[in-house]
């Protein structure tokens, strides 16, 4: 390995351009060697993307470097050195938004060889297509030739990130920063690019910045590893060292609030079903299709199959969750459950009503008992209304009420859900996003549900108030006899809340299992691969490089014969590709889709 | 085969646009006051006679009627004859009486194909004129956003939405035509008469196309690809011209295609006071003669060719991005 | 002591923020110094049409032989205190002419706008809320209308029938609703999609409800602050459609009748033209600067430029 130097950060301070204000970056100091992979920790807002801005000499307009040296080879190229060093060549960055950092009206491929060729006018045009052409295929995008000419807009998040690694390494840097690059990624997506990036980072013996706000991550390069905290480096050492012996309280804090699924065995409480017991939900056997226009036909549609054959029992006071991947069809259910779109066949039963058979009046009071809070509480509330109006909402869409009256009563559910009495007359906009999330809880807890189903519903608030609301879901649950659906991508908040989880994948349940059953024994090797990829820093019960997956979901337009994860999982054989596998129940509750558990059944019957 | 779809489609929602907006321009004609026979007979005619001669030119039928008989021409591409020209070009005189049902009288297909080109060459050029003063002053306004080249484009806007074109049409008339005896001004007889009203007209166009680039080039230099473009390697010309450039044209493209009823409308008055002989100028004198059909005919062929342009103006705009549904 | 401060100076900071997009639109447009001048000129002239015509005695309509063709003041070789502006080629007073014409102007393009308002934005929030076969039904009728050039419909009609004050501003309406109803649609087809829209049909609320009570507040302020724009449009309308003898007919004197009357006198009296031309360009600047202010303003909120 050649060590020697080729970036040197010398007390590097950062700050804007108006002087009183404090540095955003103070006194960084660092030392990189070529081939050297250096991870960088910091949770939101600590400096790191302006830090890999300031690496870049790409500072935005409003921040300036206030002291400090950063060198290239020896050439300082806040100075003397700049015209000497050229970014983009001989450094690269890679960003944590793939989607918007091309141009969206030119393709993907010819923009990337614009950007070499510019950088590397030695090279001519031909040359530089054919190395991107390559590159395409080495980061394992298929069918490179076509996708060279595909827009940004076609390509899905992960393949968007390759393409952004190509764009970066294409002319061979010496340096790459790489800030954030799997935060907008899917579990299973980002563990391939995170492993993908190192194995190019070695081979082609590139020194990197991997700058991350997730402390797993950092772990599977296990290098060199920075903390950074409120712009400066608290601490330097190698990651196991890191870990093992933290030097200070922040970095010791951080690695605590790192959640952990296998921590303990214990979990919420499975309520098992009591003999006889009918279900408060009962989704049987529900389609959801919608159709795309085809372009470039005359009216011909593709279909799009966002739930194919749901089958669900939600029995009462339980935490159910439904857990999935982008794409997988959970935003499509949650509208099913909700009603606020119809399935094509099948039929959801809430305490005995289909909810089919109702009339527009009668559903209206039907609402009264299963209500949704959704995903976003910033864009779910309507604007411009206040805090007291939007809670009233509810009732007056169902009648009149007395002012007084109807004021007593949105007052009693705002304390109900911890909102201050003078919060009523006031706009939202100067709330934090959990008030805002209480507004939501207020404003569907007023109709006295049954059934509250949660989009996402958590996974905007940090630990702290994420704790507090499931505290809250909790206490309500007691006194109101209340259901919970959990629809989430955070496996760790499904951990901790829900007492039977279900794991969607391409409009179908792969499994469904008791919290602990499923986390300490997945059945399907979809949740399999999905816990393995799960950034913790624990010892998980299984190997996670067993389940490590290749490729993207197929297109729900195009979904394979046999199972539909055949495409993608290692343990796949010849059955898998012709036969569909059904939802059964192997071991009492603890229901699988899959051959290979068939395969266990025979021989244990053997 | 997504360009054949689209055509498909595009025309014949066009053929169902001109076919509303022949419709509602002939009931138009029908319904509000005003009866073209009076015109023709003469005021001194008597009732019976007027009466006779609308009988005869079919204007006492019922409008579903008429309008049967014109859809039945205008198929065969026939848009009627005019009620007060005569083949050889002449207007009849006021009160002279030319019986308007024999076939001496001009048909308006002649009519608006002899006068098209002009205006086309007239729209054309204030076009041109147009994107060579809005181009320069909207891309600096729009890439400095703060800064003078900003403010000369917001007062340049102002100013020139403020003038009304009539007015800035006399004005240069006089000074440049009459007093310093720079460009002819009244009527055609060469190329020179076109460049006094297609300024006039480019001034009316300018401010929207400055305001237009002005901020739709400025929200593209913030999207977040022109600034990863930097870090990339690209240079900042190559960024403007090829990458910012590029996606601030498709606001412009469609706001063309908006704006151009505003380009026809102003043709329309410019003509009339250059005398220029355009559809425009055609257009002024048959309202004010009543000529029924060839009011009806610049209608449709406004009309047409508005939905043939607007054609084109959504295929450059997804031809330059592909996001953009067609 | 420290307490109760600390509490009075709480809700500062704090109802700054509240302030609705709507406030801050205005209040960014307030801070432009355009909008300001365009604002005192604008209440300036208005004041002036509305105020001078009913306090002076001077008739803009009576003919006074031996005064025509005076010049405004120190400005000619024959001039005088009574006319401050001048007469016209039949002795009327120019000032009050041009006031008049003022008086018209604004109130046919003020009003034409607020009826293009209603109509154009009703239709397109009814289009794009119901969605199906009205929105197909209007948004066709919407083309075909935008593709007949408005002034080619309006002097059509009123070239044909004979053009009073209520005729231009209906006919100008009618073929201005058009532009209106596609804006309005669209906002009104992205409103739909919007999270609150969903949170509100869970809750129950049906279409109209939220249309009327939420989106409509949401959609209509963005769109009526760029109509001050179309104000000047129109007055230059009303003006054409004067120059073409289509407009208000004489003796009421309007902007385009006056000028295209001046013609003829322009060489020899070259006020008569000119100073209606600069009473009507004065109104359009100002209605403009406050027009584009507000878009400036409007493009600032919302896209952060």
């Amino acid at each position: 390995m050649d060590l020697s130097l080729i970036l040197e950060i010398d007390d590097l301070t950062v700050g804007a351009t108006t002087p009183a204000a404090a540095p955003i970056l103070d006194r960084i100091s660092f030392r990189l060697s070529t081939s050297e992979i250096f991870g960088v920790y910091g949770e939101s807002g600590a400096g790191k993307t302006v830090l890999s801005r300031a690496l870049a000499n790409w500072l935005p307009e409003s921040l300036e470097y206030r002291a400090g040296r950063v060198a290239f080879a020896g050439h300082d190229i806040l100075g003397t050195g700049a015209r000497e060093v050229r970014i983009g060549r001989d450094i690269a960055y890679i960003g944590s938004k793939p989607q918007s950092s091309l141009d969206p009206t030119v393709p993907v491929g010819v923009q990337i060889a614009e950007k070499l060729h510019s950088v590397r006018p030695e090279w001519n045009g031909r040359e530089c297509r054919d190395r991107v052409m390559q590159l395409l295929d080495e980061v394992r995008i298929p069918s490179t030739k076509e996708r060279y000419w595909d827009y940004p807009s076609k390509f899905s998040g992960g393949m968007m990130q390759r393409a952004m690694i190509v764009d970066a390494i294409c002319a061979e840097p010496a340096v790459l920063i790489a800030d954030n690059v799997t935060q907008p990624l899917d579990v299973t997506i980002a563990a391939q690019i995170v492993a993908l990036l190192h194995d190019l980072c070695t081979r082609h013996k590139m020194a990197t910045i991997y700058l991350s706000s997730s402390l797993p991550t950092l772990g599977q390069f296990g290098d060199r590893t920075a903390v950074l905290y409120q712009g400066r480096f608290v601490e330097q050492q190698a990651f196991a060292e890191l870990l093992a012996s933290p030097q200070s309280d922040y970095t010791r804090k951080a690695i605590a609030s790192v959640p952990r699924m296998w921590e303990t065995a214990e979990g919420p409480l499975a309520r098992r079903q009591a003999q006889g017991e009918a279900p408060l939900m009962k989704v049987e056997n529900v389609h959801r299709t919608y159709r795309a226009r085809k372009r470039g036909t005359f009216n011909t549609y593709s279909n799009v199959q966002a739930v194919r054959g749901v089958t669900l029992d939600i029995m009462p006071r339980e935490n159910f969750g439904i857990v999935g991947e982008s794409g997988c069809g959970k935003s499509t259910l949650t509208r099913l459950l909700a009603w606020l779109e119809t399935p094509d066949s099948g039929s959801i039963v809430l305490n005995g009503t289909s909810l089919g058979a109702l009339s527009s009046r009668d559903l209206i009071r039907k609402r009264n008992e299963f209500q949704l809070l959704l995903q976003d509480p910033y864009n779910a509330l309507p604007p411009r209304t206040t805090v007291g109006r939007m809670i009233e909402e509810s009732l007056l869409i169902r009648g009149s009420f007395k002012r007084a009256d109807l004021r007593k009563r949105v007052i009693a559910a705002m304390a109900e859900v911890g909102l201050a009495a003078e919060l009523y007359d006031q706009l939202p906009n100067a709330l934090s996003t959990g008030e805002r999330q209480r507004i939501s809880i207020a404003r569907a807890l007023i109709l006295d549900p049954k059934l509250l189903i949660l989009d996402e519903t958590l996974s905007a608030l940090d630990q702290r108030e994420q704790g507090r609301l499931i505290e809250l879901f909790s206490k309500l649950q007691d006194k109101n006899d209340l259901t919970y659906v959990f629809i989430s991508h955070d496996l760790a908040m499904v951990r901790k809340v829900c007492t039977r989880i279900a794991v969607m994948y391409l409009g179908e349940m792969v499994e469904i299992a008791d919290n602990r059953d499923l986390f300490f024994d997945p059945q399907h090797p979809y949740t399999k691969a999905l816990l393995s990829a799960a950034p913790t820093l624990e010892e998980k019960p299984f190997d996670a490089s067993d389940f490590l997956l290749e490729g993207e979901p197929p297109s729900p337009i195009d979904i394979p014969a046999g199972c539909s994860f055949a495409s993608r999982c290692p343990k796949a054989f010849g059955r898998c590709r012709v036969e569909t596998p059904r939802l059964v129940e192997h071991s009492p509750g603890r229901l699988a889709a899959c051959h290979l558990l068939d395969g266990d059944e025979a021989q244990a019957a053997a | 085969m997504l360009i054949l779809e689209f055509l498909v489609k595009r025309i014949a929602q066009g053929l169902l646009i001109v076919f509303i907006t022949s419709l509602i321009i002939f009931t138009l004609l029908r319904v509000v006051p005003g009866d073209p026979v009076r015109l023709i007979v003469g005021g001194m005619a008597p009732p019976d006679v007027v009466e006779k001669v609308a009988t005869k030119m079919g204007l006492r039928d019922p409008i579903i009627v008429q309008y049967g008989r014109y859809m039945r021409g205008l198929l065969q591409g026939d848009l009627g004859q005019s009620y007060l020209r005569p083949r050889s070009g002449m207007i009849a005189a006021g009160g002279q009486y030319v019986d308007p049902t024999k076939s001496d009288m001009a048909p308006v297909t002649d009519l608006i194909l002899e006068r098209l080109p002009f205006t086309l060459q007239l729209g054309g050029m204030a076009l041109l004129f147009a994107l060579l003063i809005s181009f320069p002053v909207g891309i600096a306004g729009g890439l400095h956003q703060h800064r003078w080249q900003n403010a000369l484009a917001f007062g340049m806007q102002s100013l020139f939405v403020s003038i009304p074109n009539f007015w800035l049409a006399i004005v240069l008339i006089l000074f440049l035509s009459v007093k310093l005896k720079l460009l002819p001004a009244l009527g055609y007889q060469g190329f020179s008469y076109v460049i006094l009203p297609a300024v006039v007209l480019a001034v009316e166009i300018a401010p929207f196309i400055i305001r237009t680039l002005t901020t739709s080039l400025g929200e593209v230099m913030q999207a977040p690809f022109i600034d990863e473009a930097r870090v990339r390697g690209l240079s900042r010309r190559r960024i403007v011209y090829s990458h910012a450039l590029r996606n601030a044209a498709v606001p412009l493209v469609n706001l063309l295609g908006i704006q151009l009823s505003t380009l026809i409308g102003g043709v329309l008055v410019i003509e009339y006071i250059f005398d220029y002989p355009g559809l425009g100028n055609l257009t002024v004198v048959s309202v004010v003669g009543r000529d029924f059909p060839v009011i009806q005919g610049i209608a449709i062929t406004t009309s047409a060719v508005f939905v043939f342009i607007n054609i084109i103006v959504d295929l450059v705009a997804y031809l330059i991005d592909p996001r953009v549904e067609i | 002591m420290t307490a109760t401060t600390v509490i009075a100076a709480e809700p500062e900071p704090r109802s700054a923020r509240v302030r609705s997009v709507n406030r801050r639109i205005l209040a960014a447009a307030w801070g432009m110094s355009s909008f300001k001048i365009g604002f005192f000129v604008f209440i300036a002239l208005l004041l002036a049409s509305a105020i001078y015509p009913e306090v002076s005695s001077v008739s803009a309509t009576k003919m006074v032989v031996k005064d025509k063709f005076l010049a405004p003041v120190y400005l000619g070789d024959k001039w005088t205190w009574d006319h401050l502006l001048g007469t016209d080629q039949l002795g009327r007073d120019m000032l009050m002419r041009s006031l008049i014409g003022l008086r018209y102007s604004l109130l046919v393009g003020i009003v034409t706008v607020l009826l293009i308002f209603i109509i154009g934005c009703g239709l397109g929030l009814f289009a794009g809320f119901k969605g199906k076969w009205w929105d197909t039904i209007i948004m066709r009728i919407t083309d075909a209308q935008l593709s007949i050039p408005m002034i080619i419909l309006a002097i059509t009609i009123l070239g044909v029938s004979r053009p009073t004050v209520p005729t231009i501003i209906i006919v100008l309406a009618l073929s201005g609703w058009p532009l209106y109803a596609r804006v309005a649609r669209s906002a009104a087809v992205a409103e739909r999609g919007k999270e609150y829209v969903r949170g509100l049909r869970v809750l129950g609320a049906g279409d109209w409800r939220i249309l009327l009570l939420f989106a409509a507040p949401n959609i209509l302020p963005p769109i009526a602050f760029v109509a001050v724009l179309d104000v000047a449009r129109m007055m230059i309308f009303e003006a054409i459609l004067g120059f073409l003898g289509l407009g208000i007919q004489p003796p009421t004197p309007s902007f385009g009748s006056i000028i295209a009357d001046s013609r003829k006198y322009l060489l020899n009296a070259w006020w008569i033209g000119t100073i209606p031309g600069i009473f009507l360009a004065v109104a359009l600047t100002s209605i403009n600067l406050m027009g584009s202010a507000l878009e400036k303003a409007r493009n600032r909120i919302y896209g952060g430029l």
